[in-house]
Protein backbone atom coordinates (compact mmCIF):
# COMPACT_ATOMS: atom_id res chain seq x y z
CA UNK A 1 0.00 0.00 0.00
CA UNK A 2 2.91 2.22 0.94
CA UNK A 3 4.62 1.38 -2.33
CA UNK A 4 1.56 2.03 -4.48
CA UNK A 5 1.37 5.73 -2.76
CA UNK A 6 4.75 6.49 -3.54
CA UNK A 7 4.43 5.70 -7.30
CA UNK A 8 1.44 6.94 -7.01
CA UNK A 9 3.37 10.71 -5.76
CA UNK A 10 6.24 10.31 -8.07
CA UNK A 11 3.48 10.12 -11.02
CA UNK A 12 1.57 13.30 -9.37
CA UNK A 13 4.73 15.14 -9.23
CA UNK A 14 5.80 14.19 -12.81
CA UNK A 15 2.63 15.29 -14.30
CA UNK A 16 2.17 18.75 -12.29
CA UNK A 17 6.15 19.53 -13.83
CA UNK A 18 5.02 19.15 -17.06
CA UNK A 19 1.38 20.71 -16.75
CA UNK A 20 3.50 23.95 -15.79
CA UNK A 21 6.18 23.70 -18.50
CA UNK A 22 3.00 23.29 -20.23
CA UNK A 23 1.28 26.81 -19.13
CA UNK A 24 4.72 28.86 -18.93
CA UNK A 25 5.71 27.94 -22.03
CA UNK A 26 9.56 28.05 -20.92
CA UNK A 27 10.05 25.54 -24.03
CA UNK A 28 7.73 26.14 -26.68
CA UNK A 29 4.61 24.52 -26.67
CA UNK A 30 4.82 22.05 -29.85
CA UNK A 31 7.52 20.51 -28.01
CA UNK A 32 6.18 20.16 -24.88
CA UNK A 33 3.36 18.14 -26.18
CA UNK A 34 5.98 15.47 -27.62
CA UNK A 35 7.44 15.29 -24.29
CA UNK A 36 6.04 12.48 -22.57
CA UNK A 37 5.79 10.03 -25.62
CA UNK A 38 9.66 11.05 -26.37
CA UNK A 39 10.71 10.11 -23.09
CA UNK A 40 8.68 6.95 -23.07
CA UNK A 41 9.69 5.67 -26.26
CA UNK A 42 13.51 7.01 -25.17
CA UNK A 43 13.16 4.52 -22.05
CA UNK A 44 12.30 1.58 -24.25
CA UNK A 45 15.28 2.49 -26.29
CA UNK A 46 17.69 2.52 -22.64
CA UNK A 47 16.25 -0.91 -21.97
CA UNK A 48 16.67 -2.26 -25.34
CA UNK A 49 20.46 -1.24 -25.11
CA UNK A 50 20.71 -2.63 -21.85
CA UNK A 51 19.75 -5.83 -22.72
CA UNK A 52 22.05 -5.81 -25.94
CA UNK A 53 24.76 -4.98 -23.77
CA UNK A 54 24.11 -7.22 -20.95
CA UNK A 55 24.08 -10.42 -23.88
CA UNK A 56 27.77 -9.17 -25.20
CA UNK A 57 29.34 -9.08 -22.05
CA UNK A 58 27.42 -12.37 -20.96
CA UNK A 59 30.63 -14.10 -18.82
CA UNK A 60 30.84 -17.92 -20.18
CA UNK A 61 33.79 -19.44 -17.80
CA UNK A 62 35.00 -21.78 -19.62
CA UNK A 63 37.37 -23.32 -16.84
CA UNK A 64 33.58 -24.28 -14.78
CA UNK A 65 32.11 -25.31 -18.03
CA UNK A 66 35.05 -28.14 -18.32
CA UNK A 67 35.02 -28.96 -14.83
CA UNK A 68 31.35 -29.87 -15.17
CA UNK A 69 31.61 -31.63 -17.65
CA UNK A 70 34.46 -34.12 -16.44
CA UNK A 71 32.35 -34.27 -13.58
CA UNK A 72 29.04 -35.34 -15.93
CA UNK A 73 31.61 -37.86 -17.30
CA UNK A 74 32.66 -39.25 -13.97
CA UNK A 75 29.34 -39.44 -12.44
CA UNK A 76 27.48 -41.51 -15.48
CA UNK A 77 30.29 -44.16 -15.16
CA UNK A 78 29.69 -44.25 -11.13
CA UNK A 79 26.75 -44.98 -11.95
CA UNK A 80 27.27 -47.22 -14.64
CA UNK A 81 29.05 -49.07 -12.61
CA UNK A 82 25.94 -49.36 -9.84
CA UNK A 83 23.81 -50.67 -13.03
CA UNK A 84 22.18 -47.41 -13.31
CA UNK A 85 21.60 -46.05 -17.11
CA UNK A 86 22.17 -42.45 -17.58
CA UNK A 87 20.43 -43.06 -21.01
CA UNK A 88 21.78 -41.11 -24.13
CA UNK A 89 25.18 -39.81 -24.86
CA UNK B 1 32.85 -35.27 -26.63
CA UNK B 2 34.45 -32.24 -24.77
CA UNK B 3 36.05 -30.71 -27.45
CA UNK B 4 32.63 -30.62 -29.37
CA UNK B 5 31.28 -29.05 -26.25
CA UNK B 6 33.78 -26.43 -26.46
CA UNK B 7 33.07 -25.25 -29.86
CA UNK B 8 29.58 -25.48 -29.65
CA UNK B 9 29.96 -22.73 -26.51
CA UNK B 10 32.57 -20.80 -28.59
CA UNK B 11 30.00 -20.49 -31.36
CA UNK B 12 26.60 -20.00 -28.81
CA UNK B 13 28.57 -16.93 -27.76
CA UNK B 14 29.45 -15.38 -30.97
CA UNK B 15 25.99 -15.69 -31.42
CA UNK B 16 24.80 -14.34 -28.00
CA UNK B 17 27.37 -11.51 -28.67
CA UNK B 18 26.52 -10.78 -32.64
CA UNK B 19 22.49 -10.69 -31.41
CA UNK B 20 23.51 -8.04 -28.62
CA UNK B 21 25.22 -6.42 -30.86
CA UNK B 22 22.72 -6.27 -33.22
CA UNK B 23 19.79 -4.98 -30.71
CA UNK B 24 21.93 -2.08 -28.96
CA UNK B 25 22.70 -0.71 -32.70
CA UNK B 26 18.92 -1.00 -33.44
CA UNK B 27 18.19 0.85 -29.98
CA UNK B 28 20.89 3.45 -30.33
CA UNK B 29 19.39 3.87 -34.04
CA UNK B 30 15.48 4.15 -32.90
CA UNK B 31 16.76 6.58 -30.48
CA UNK B 32 18.99 8.65 -32.41
CA UNK B 33 16.26 8.96 -35.39
CA UNK B 34 13.49 9.40 -32.73
CA UNK B 35 15.42 12.43 -31.40
CA UNK B 36 15.96 14.08 -34.67
CA UNK B 37 12.55 13.38 -35.70
CA UNK B 38 11.08 15.21 -32.71
CA UNK B 39 13.22 17.78 -31.38
CA UNK B 40 15.78 18.85 -34.24
CA UNK B 41 13.56 18.43 -37.01
CA UNK B 42 11.01 21.25 -36.55
CA UNK B 43 13.85 23.79 -36.16
CA UNK B 44 14.90 23.46 -39.97
CA UNK B 45 13.00 25.27 -42.79
CA UNK B 46 10.26 23.41 -44.18
CA UNK B 47 11.67 23.40 -47.62
CA UNK B 48 14.87 21.56 -46.30
CA UNK B 49 15.72 18.74 -48.46
CA UNK B 50 16.18 16.48 -45.19
CA UNK B 51 12.36 16.64 -44.24
CA UNK B 52 11.81 14.11 -47.86
CA UNK B 53 13.78 11.30 -45.08
CA UNK B 54 11.44 11.55 -42.43
CA UNK B 55 7.50 10.96 -42.39
CA UNK B 56 5.52 13.73 -41.73
CA UNK B 57 5.38 14.71 -37.62
CA UNK B 58 1.67 13.15 -36.55
CA UNK B 59 3.62 9.59 -37.03
CA UNK B 60 5.44 10.46 -34.54
CA UNK B 61 2.83 9.96 -31.89
CA UNK B 62 1.06 7.20 -33.70
CA UNK B 63 3.89 4.73 -34.27
CA UNK B 64 4.81 4.44 -30.67
CA UNK B 65 1.01 4.32 -29.48
CA UNK B 66 0.40 1.93 -31.80
CA UNK B 67 3.48 0.14 -30.73
CA UNK B 68 2.71 -0.31 -27.14
CA UNK B 69 -1.57 -0.92 -28.00
CA UNK B 70 0.14 -3.49 -29.89
CA UNK B 71 2.77 -4.84 -26.99
CA UNK B 72 -0.15 -5.21 -24.49
CA UNK B 73 -2.42 -6.93 -26.80
CA UNK B 74 0.15 -9.21 -27.28
CA UNK B 75 0.98 -9.48 -23.77
CA UNK B 76 -2.77 -10.17 -22.48
CA UNK B 77 -2.93 -12.77 -25.94
CA UNK B 78 -0.23 -14.50 -24.09
CA UNK B 79 -1.10 -15.03 -20.63
CA UNK B 80 -4.69 -15.89 -21.66
CA UNK B 81 -3.47 -18.78 -23.86
CA UNK B 82 -0.93 -19.92 -21.48
CA UNK B 83 -3.64 -19.52 -18.31
CA UNK B 84 -6.28 -21.58 -21.16
CA UNK B 85 -3.08 -24.11 -21.55
CA UNK B 86 -2.43 -24.78 -17.46
CA UNK B 87 -6.32 -24.79 -17.27
CA UNK B 88 -6.99 -27.72 -19.67
CA UNK B 89 -3.68 -29.86 -18.77
CA UNK B 90 -5.15 -29.51 -14.97
CA UNK B 91 -8.67 -30.62 -16.07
Amino acid sequence: MKHIVKILAVVVAISASWLGLLQTSIVSQDYTWLLPIYFIVSLGCYGLFMVGIGLMQFPTCPQEALLLQEDILEAKDFLKQRGVDVGSD
Amino acid sequence: MLQSAKSNKRTMESADRAVGFLLSLLSLSIFSYYTFWVIALPLFYTDHFVHKYFLPREYAILIPVFAGVALICFLCMFIGYVMLKSKKKKA
